[in-house]
């Protein structure tokens, strides 16, 4: 029973799947800092016991993640100006807050899409979400407390969401009209598939190093690549 | 006096918007009942927080829905939600319309011998205005984000940022004080103006002078605070600064608000009042009692005088000692020394009005009712509050205890095994003046006794928790501190001993209202009382007395030698 | 007689408020115990059972008067020998701030912003306008040539023993209150003002957990033992959580404290972008 309704879904998703690569195409590409990487100063964590017992190692700022080669972690790259609607997921964009950091430390959520805040630290957290257009939500989750849920019902690029215990956590999250964006991981890496045909900009975005944007036109089931290079703004 | 023919009223303006001080009178004395009972079922709820941190609350833990109690697990800001309402609530809308405007309006009239108050049409208003004010604070709770939640205090900037349960909170405390500064203005020129012939001012019972005093209180030490509350909603709606100051950072984000404003401002302004205010708790307290030892010991009052001139004394001194409460500020030696002297200047009146009370039992012939249960538990009772209080009233040794629970423990001490014992012997002693039957006994010793050692296990660990350093206002009870690590588990206790409390309260619920229909009948005078009230019919008629009451004597004149009786009313000739 | 419940006190100053709380306590004791021996045996004797006809005019004597000029005397030598003498020493005779060691104290939901002059001994500029929660939570202005040495911590206060400490004490949102229960020091931390306190450590937080251990209430934790600073001001949610620590060094250990600190701190504009 179970199994036959899973097999329909299933199908269900390819078909539209199917429907939506046949007129869409995929972008990807690198992003990378250009610069010398910076020496960091570890996290504060001392200052809750209950965070410092959980890491080994000396736990550095995420404001900079870079892997080999400088590629750089937690870029939101997205397609702008899609017009359209699109349905909000129905599985939840997940905050966790583990180790006394936000896991991850940059997302996109849909509008109307279900947002879950874990705590899976077993310790005080003070979720505060800072929007300018969304409502705005400060809620502490004391230790035993391990869920909530939001949601954002309109548009708003990036804004962050800090604790108020721990002032080092920090969030940022942008709220989409459509799925076409993603973060990338320290390799760098990003790919934003299902885009319809047409001609865009695409924007990375890095929270201390603002914006980049290039163009790209996408065509039925290809795939362009765009890549984009980061470095501190000069003064 | 009266005319005789009274046009006959509707239901609505004999019940409901009356203008007879008897029947406004109980309207404020249910309100305030009432609103003990909200107010504690609050505090019930917080002990379960303080008892057993973070775990959901059983049976009732999903009512308070996902924004409030996930799983039943009290969130902290529900926590103070619950904390700054607690306080609100059985301060203002508990309390004070008891005392004052239930005791005040039901017995002041009769014990001086009028036929109503002054003004009967602001008595109305003032009623209705205290009414939308407790219409306003409990409509808070369903605003978004809850209602008040930074202390009864409502210290600024804390306020000022605050969920839009804080501006129905202002908005309600401004219904509030203009009812008491409506109903003080009437309790003065009534006091003043309509005593009975004979009547001067030293043969008024304690509780008439207790109940005059109070309402200067009222009328001098509210305005202040109507001020602040309509600044401080200013502040939230207009964007003015009257307590942000500049260069504020609020989660990370520099606040955009002109600035220059003072958050001191505003404790001063709110314990301009809120000093007072604790008079005003206590002053008609102690009026009570008086009348309640006085009646029960069938003899005077010992040092009546002196309890009246300490009386207003103590009104005099209450508006100088306000900033005691802000020892840790960051105040000078000056402004230090100023105020802890004025607060040990205070406590003499006080010393002398217990003193005098303790003193009236000696040569007695005490009667164990229960009345007198309750006023004779308030002299200890308030006797800890008070001595609690001279720690705190000192500067240096308030370093270590202010705002821990050694602060909770004295003020509740002084309010609730205190104030509301004395209220409670009130109601006892007075509900046969008001529906001409008594309420039972043995549900009145049921209720007392348990109500005395729960209020106890409720409050003196207290003490022991603020002295081992225990701040107040924790939404865990101190769980995170290992300095607090010792005295955690009296929480436990504590809690239980409050839910204790709330079965000790069925009693007198059942006794209050069975009353009314199965109680025993009584004549008017059912406790042989001297003063003007049992003089009247109970439960009086419109306009009182059925013959104008003429005084002969002073107010407490029991077991006169050679008299008939042990009690000779103030009307009796001779 | 309180040591039962106080915290155990581990400052110059400690030892004198805790008399003072003691004296009180026995004033208390006493006029209660007094009162209410007084208070039974009146309920007793003068129950109407006892005594079924009351005398008019009651008490007779000045027992009572004596007890209230009693009182009245107490409470004066309470308030001059002690109260006012002991308040001014908090709040009038600082010490020099060269023989001492001076750092600032930002109150913040809910953290305390630990900042230390560094070397140069002087405090860099702060501009509200600069604050990174993650990064700069006190908004140090970096450029200031003060402020490069400038060491900050959050929760985290580190101090050497038997040196005059004074904090000065702000908040950058609403009011907290500094609390140390071990050092019987408190003070509101109000928006707008920079507030002075200061207080003497005498026992390193190592020497504390050594006598510890031989207090039976404590002598289970006493490996563990911190000095704990608490915020006694309800200041929003988290309050309850608010929760700093005191370290108290030998001078050595503090200065190696110091320099490890320092040690973090970055040079050059760059670095200070990121951090």
């Amino acid at each position: 029973m179970r199994f036959g309704r899973n097999l329909f879904a299933l199908a269900t998703v390819s078909a539209l799947l199917l429907s939506a690569t046949a007129v869409a195409g995929t972008v990807t590409g690198t992003v990378k800092f250009e610069g010398n990487a910076p020496k960091l100063r570890p996290l504060k964590m001392d200052a809750d016991p209950g965070c410092a017992k959980k890491h080994s190692t000396p736990q550095m700022p995420e404001v900079l993640a870079l892997g080999d080669g400088n590629t750089m972690g937690n870029i939101f790259v997205y397609v702008k100006g899609v017009s359209g609607n699109f349905p909000a997921p129905s599985e939840a964009a997940v905050l966790d807050q583990k180790g006394c950091k936000y896991v991850p430390h940059v997302m996109g959520v849909m509008v109307g899409q279900t947002f879950k805040v874990l705590n899976s630290d077993g310790l005080l957290h003070n979720v505060h979400s800072l929007p300018k257009v969304n409502q705005s939500f400060n809620r502490a989750m004391p230790a035993t407390v391990t869920e909530a849920e939001y949601t954002f019902d309109k548009e708003e690029f990036m804004f962050k969401i800090k604790c108020d215990v721990h002032p080092w956590m920090g969030a940022y999250v942008g709220v989409m009209t459509h799925p076409f964006f993603d973060v990338t991981g320290t390799d760098g890496k990003f790919e934003i598939s299902g885009v319809p045909a047409g001609n865009y900009e695409i924007e990375a975005w890095h929270e201390k190093l603002g914006t980049k944007t290039s163009t790209v036109t996408v065509g039925d089931s290809d795939t362009q690549t765009v890549d984009f290079a980061m470095s501190v703004p000069k003064k | 006096m009266s005319d005789g023919h009274h046009e006959e009223l509707g239901f609505w303006r004999k019940y409901v918007f009356s203008t007879d001080h008897k029947v406004i009178g109980i309207q404020y004395s249910v309100t305030g009942l009432a609103f003990l009972f909200f107010g504690f079922c609050l505090m019930m709820l917080m002990r379960w927080q303080l008892a057993y941190p973070n775990q959901p609350i059983p049976l009732i833990g999903g009512l308070f829905g996902d924004a409030r109690a996930p799983g039943g697990i009290m969130l902290p800001d529900f926590y103070n939600e619950l904390g700054a309402m607690h306080g609100t609530i059985m301060v203002f809308l508990g309390v004070v319309p008891l005392a004052v405007g239930g005791f005040g309006n039901l017995i002041l009239p009769l014990q001086i011998g009028a036929a109503d108050m002054a003004f009967p049409k602001l008595n109305m208003l003032s009623y209705w205005s205290l009414f939308l004010g407790g219409v306003t604070m409990f409509g808070s709770f369903f605003l978004e984000g809850g209602a008040a939640q930074s202390g009864w205090t409502s210290y600024a900037p804390l306020s000022n940022i605050a969920p839009s349960g804080q501006t129905a909170w202002l908005i309600g405390m401004i219904f509030l004080i203009t009812s008491s500064l409506l109903g003080s203005v009437n309790f003065i020129v009534t006091t003043i103006q309509l005593r009975a012939q004979g009547l001067s001012f030293f043969r008024l019972p304690f509780f008439c002078w207790a109940q005059f005093v109070t309402a200067f209180l009222l009328l001098l030490a509210f305005p202040p605070l109507e001020a602040a509350g309509v600044l401080q909603l200013m502040d939230r709606l207009a964007d003015t600064s009257f307590f942000m100051p500049d260069g504020l950072v609020i989660s990370g984000e520099a606040l955009d608000i002109s600035g220059g404003g003072s958050p001191l401002l505003w404790q001063h302004l709110f314990w301009f009042l809120a000093h007072p205010e604790v008079y005003v708790l206590i002053l008609p307290a102690m009026g009570i009692v008086a009348e309640v030892i006085a009646n029960n010991t069938r003899k005077p009052l010992w040092g009546y005088r002196a309890m009246v001139y300490s009386v207003i004394f103590l009104g005099f001194m209450s508006f100088i000692v306000w900033a005691h409460h802000m020892f840790i500020t960051g105040m000078g030696t000056a402004m230090a020394t100023f105020f802890q002297t004025t607060t040990m200047i205070i406590s003499i009146p006080s010393v002398i009005i217990l003193t005098a009370l303790l003193l009236s039992l000696w040569g007695g012939s005490i009667r164990f009712n229960t009345p007198m249960l309750f006023a004779l538990a308030f002299l200890p009772m308030f006797g800890i509050g008070g001595l609690t209080g001279l720690p705190l009233g000192l500067a240096a040794p308030d370093i270590a205890l202010h705002d821990t629970y050694y602060v909770i423990g004295h003020f509740h001490y002084v309010v609730a095994p205190g104030t509301i014992f004395a209220l409670f012997a009130g109601v006892y002693y007075w509900y046969p003046k008001a529906t001409g039957r008594k309420m039972s006994e043995t549900l009145g010793k049921l209720h007392f006794w348990p109500s005395l050692i729960f209020m106890n296990g409720i409050f003196f660990p207290m003490l022991i928790q603020g002295l081992n350093g225990v701040s107040r206002r924790l939404a865990d009870g101190g769980a995170t501190y290992d300095f607090a690590g010792a005295v955690g588990p009296l929480n436990r206790m504590q809690s239980w001993s409050a839910w204790g409390l709330a079965l000790a309260q069925i009693p007198f619920i059942i006794n209050f209202f069975m009353s009314l229909r199965a109680g025993e009948k009584v004549g008017d005078n059912p406790w042989d009382a001297t003063t003007l009230e049992w003089a009247a019919p109970s439960p009086p008629p419109h306009g009182n007395f059925t013959t104008e009451p003429v005084v002969y004597r002073g107010p407490y004149e029991y077991s006169v030698p050679g008299a008939e009786n042990d009690f000779t009313p103030q009307t009796q000739e001779g | 007689m309180m040591d039962l419940f106080f915290p155990p006190g581990a400052s110059a100053h400690a030892a004198g408020i805790d008399r003072m709380v003691d004296w009180v306590h026995v004033l208390m004791l006493i006029l209660f115990i007094g009162w209410g021996a007084y208070f039974i045996y009146a309920v007793a004797r003068f129950r109407q059972g006892k005594n079924p006809k009351a005398n008019y005019k009651g008490a007779k004597g000045s027992a009572s008067k004596y007890a209230e000029i009693g009182v009245a005397v107490a409470e004066v030598i309470l308030l001059v020998g002690f109260s006012i003498p002991l308040w001014a020493d908090r709040v009038d005779e600082f010490p020099a701030e060269s023989d001492s060691v001076v750092v600032r104290v930002v109150a913040q939901q809910f953290a305390w912003n630990i900042w230390y002059p560094g070397a140069d001994g002087v405090f860099g500029n702060a501009d509200p306008s600069l604050v990174d929660e993650e990064t700069n939570p006190i908004g140090l202005d970096r450029s200031d040539e003060a402020a490069k040495d400038d060491i900050t911590t959050i929760n985290q206060l580190h101090l050497p023993v038997d040196k005059p400490a004074i904090i000065h004490l702000t908040s950058k949102d609403v009011i907290h209150s500094f609390n140390l229960p071990n050092m019987r020091i408190k003070q509101d931390a109000v928006p707008g003002l920079s507030i002075p306190m200061w207080f003497v450590p005498t026992k390193t937080t190592a020497e504390m957990r050594e006598e510890l251990k031989s207090k039976p209430r404590y002598a289970d934790t006493a490996d563990e033992f911190v000095y704990e600073i608490a915020c006694a001001q309800l200041c929003g949610n988290s309050h309850y959580s608010m929760r700093g620590f005191l370290t108290v060094h030998t001078p050595e250990e503090y200065q190696a404290w110091l320099d490890e600190e320092a040690s973090y701190l970055g040079g050059g504009e760059e670095e200070d972008f990121w951090n």
